[in-house]
């Protein structure tokens, strides 16, 4: 009978616990996604007069069609502007939200080359969720019935991302997907371990002929399982909510690791802390104190690149950064670039490493 | 019969640290097989220490502890699989029903998954929760709560059970009905290890007691043998008012010339007690205008066993402040 059998135990004892309460584990796990994807993702959805600047190269009639189009209605407010440069400079300075350069090959796309270029500030994410889906419809229209025409580049400078998907709902369920998991991990599986103990079942395990780390261990399975549970609940809610993955179902397959990583840190983390802390209170102020701003910084809400410059660099060293990061690509963007995968996994698996190595040696030391 | 046939658990100069405070200072016993042997003190004794080293939760600073032929610093695993506990608290997970509480902790002792069934139905046949198998023990009444911990923790079929106030906080049917059930398990040959605060209950259930204060063992023996140790015969308490206790005082130690011992309220006089000596003193003190409240004469019960030999009431939890505030030491371990 080994470590792996006993494991199995507590992990099934603390599964039927989480089981027996179901319904309430759930729905509390979905009231923060609901209230937060409800209230926010929303953002910008009635956005008028988004200041918008067009360079047109082309200056024929149908690109002077289109951009009667843009102007026509109130959803964009079309400034014309001589070329490209003029326009990333308003764009750069904030008095604009995207630039929309259309090329003079307009309509025809060259060697599969788009003809229109729109560059969009990721910080102005509420009106460029708004303003390109309306640019990309508009110039289906104008050029040969390809949406693939219309493609867009960041701002060069401050903007990294690149997106298909681009409203401010899908950049948020990345975020708030973390948050279940995170959240879950902290105060849903990892916090038994301080009950446990009041009530005395701790030591009724340890009377046991079971390794001590058995406990940890499924502790650490549970504790990483439900949390996974809580994110795939997030994020299906996110997508009964308006939400959709650029990736499509593929996208599970970058999804699922990224969540079940960081929910196996934070259950290190809460099983660590709940062998140091004797009391839920205590508890709670502690954890909540680790979780939210880890949170907070990894760019759940807003895009990293809108931090003031002092925050910068607890945003790159917060590992849910990288999580939220690889989340984002596959939801917003639709592509998954090697180097970034490298790097995020990287980040997130020597996290929950971490987190592990540390909850089994600190938990050993409550016990001698 | 040899020698370590006859004892189910030897303790030889068990000794525990805790940074400097010494929770358990020198104790040695040995316990017989098949016998209830209770283990009495106030809090902060060192009781709860010597259950944790016995249990194997705790390791001694030095001593050796052997339990039915094992030594436990090196065969940890044999003797947890030998030894049941049940805590003061009644430890059943609540959300879980009876069986699945009983399954987990069978596969916790490593019954094998083909026997786990039985072994399940046969406990809760013995706890008398048959028709409450696949409820959720949270909702049961704080007997069936109790049954349901005592079965589970002898699912593994001890040798030796450990029982830390078993009666604590249970009403006198179930009390009653936990008596009656250690009995049994002792008519099964299983040794049994427990601690009370009902001094009563220490005297009708032990075959031996041994009593533990400040980290060593003041006595030991069965309920009688102990009682002698007070007086050979009745003791006789006085209870006065108490502006008049000094006064009292002098009347019994000048004028009646009689040894006494002052616990809580109350004189005892230890002292060849017979009827006359109590009429003699009564009327001494009714000659003097003493307010006596009450005046009796009894055999030693445990209660006077215990206050000789602590010199505090079992009952009186603040009895050693320094203990109390050591024990928030020993850490999770520690009682809460």
């Amino acid at each position: 009978m080994g470590l792996l059998y006993d494991s199995i135990t507590i992990f099934k004892r603390e599964m039927l616990i989480f089981k027996s309460n179901l319904r309430t584990n759930i729905i509390r796990s979905m009231m923060f996604p609901l209230i937060i994807i409800i209230f926010l993702g929303n953002l910008g959805s009635s956005v008028n007069n988004i200041p918008v600047a067009v360079a047109n190269y082309a200056n024929s009639q149908v690109s002077n069609q289109f951009m009667n189009s843009l102007e026509s209605g109130s959803t964009l407010n079309i400034k014309a502007v001589t070329n490209e440069q003029e326009g990333l400079a308003m764009l750069r300075a904030g008095s604009i939200s995207s630039l929309i350069v259309i090329l003079p090959s307009f309509p025809k796309s060259t060697d599969g080359q788009p003809s229109v270029y729109v560059y969009y500030a990721t910080s102005q994410f509420s009106e460029s969720g708004v303003a390109i889906p309306f640019i990309e419809n508009t110039a289906a229209k104008y050029s040969t019935g390809q949406v693939s025409s219309v493609s867009i580049q960041s701002d060069v400078n401050a903007v990294s991302t690149q997106g298909t998907n681009s409203s401010y709902r899908d950049f948020l369920i990345a975020g708030v997907i973390l948050f279940s998991v995170a959240f879950g991990a902290v105060f849903g599986g990892g916090m038994s371990i301080i009950v446990d103990r009041q009530l005395g079942n701790i030591k009724s395990f340890l009377i046991t002929p079971i390794n001590k780390n058995a406990i940890v261990l499924g502790k650490l399975f549970s504790g990483t399982l439900q949390s996974m549970i809580y994110g795939i609940l997030a994020l299906g809610l996110g997508l009964v909510l308006g939400g959709s993955v650029a990736m499509g179902v593929a996208g599970l397959i970058w999804i699922i690791p990224l969540i079940l990583f960081v929910g196996a840190a934070f259950s290190g983390i809460a099983i660590m802390l709940g062998s140091r802390i004797k009391t839920i209170e205590v508890y709670t102020i502690v954890a909540q104190s680790i979780t939210m701003p880890a949170w907070f910084l990894s760019g759940a809400f807003f895009p990293s690149s809108s931090f003031p410059p002092i925050l910068q660099p607890f945003n790159i060293g917060d590992p849910l950064t990288y999580a939220t990061n690889g989340i984002r690509s596959v939801m917003l963007n639709g592509y998954f670039p090697v180097g970034q995968i490298i790097l995020d996994f990287s980040v997130v698996i020597i996290f929950a490493i971490l987190g592990i190595i540390i909850s089994f040696a600190l938990f050993k030391s409550t016990i001698d | 019969m040899s020698q370590s046939d006859q004892y189910s658990i030897e303790i030889f100069s068990l000794q525990k640290k805790f940074g400097d405070f010494e929770a358990v200072k020198d104790i040695s016993f040995k316990i017989k097989k098949g016998e209830i042997f209770g283990i009495l003190g106030p809090n902060g004794a060192g009781k709860t220490t010597t259950l944790n080293m016995i249990l194997g939760l705790l390791h001694p600073t030095s001593g050796k502890i052997i339990i039915e032929g094992y030594d436990n610093s090196k065969e940890n695993s044999k003797i947890k699989q030998l030894i049941g506990f049940m805590t003061q608290e009644t430890v059943v997970d609540s959300y879980l029903t009876a069986r699945d509480n009983l399954r987990i902790f069978a596969r916790l002792y490593h019954i094998p998954e083909n026997r786990i069934e039985e072994k399940v139905n046969h406990a809760l046949d013995e706890a008398n929760l048959i028709s409450f198998a696949d409820v959720a023990a949270g909702t049961f009444s704080g007997g069936m709560q109790r049954r349901l911990n005592l079965v589970k923790s002898m699912i593994q079929e001890p040798k030796i059970l450990i029982l830390d106030e078993p009666t604590t906080g249970l009403d006198i049917q179930s009390r009653v009905g936990m008596w009656e059930e250690i009995k049994r398990l002792r008519s099964k040959g299983i040794t049994i290890i427990l601690t009370t605060q009902y001094l009563e209950e220490a005297d009708q259930l032990c075959d031996r007691i041994a009593i533990i204060d400040h980290g060593k063992v003041m006595a030991i023996g069965t309920a009688s043998e102990l009682k002698k140790t007070v007086a050979k015969g009745n003791l006789l308490s006085i209870k006065v008012n108490q502006d008049e206790r000094e006064k009292t005082a002098k009347i019994l130690k000048s004028k009646l010339k009689m040894e006494y011992e002052e616990k809580d309220d109350l004189f005892v006089l230890t002292n060849n007690i017979d009827m006359d000596m109590m009429i003699k003193v009564a009327e001494e003190l009714r000659r003097n205008k003493i307010d006596v409240q009450t005046i009796g004469m009894h055999l030693p019960t445990m209660d006077d066993v215990f206050m000789k030999l602590t010199g505090s009431s079992i009952r009186d939890s603040t009895g050693d402040q320094k203990a109390g505030k050591n024990m928030a030491k020993m850490g999770l371990i520690g009682r809460r």
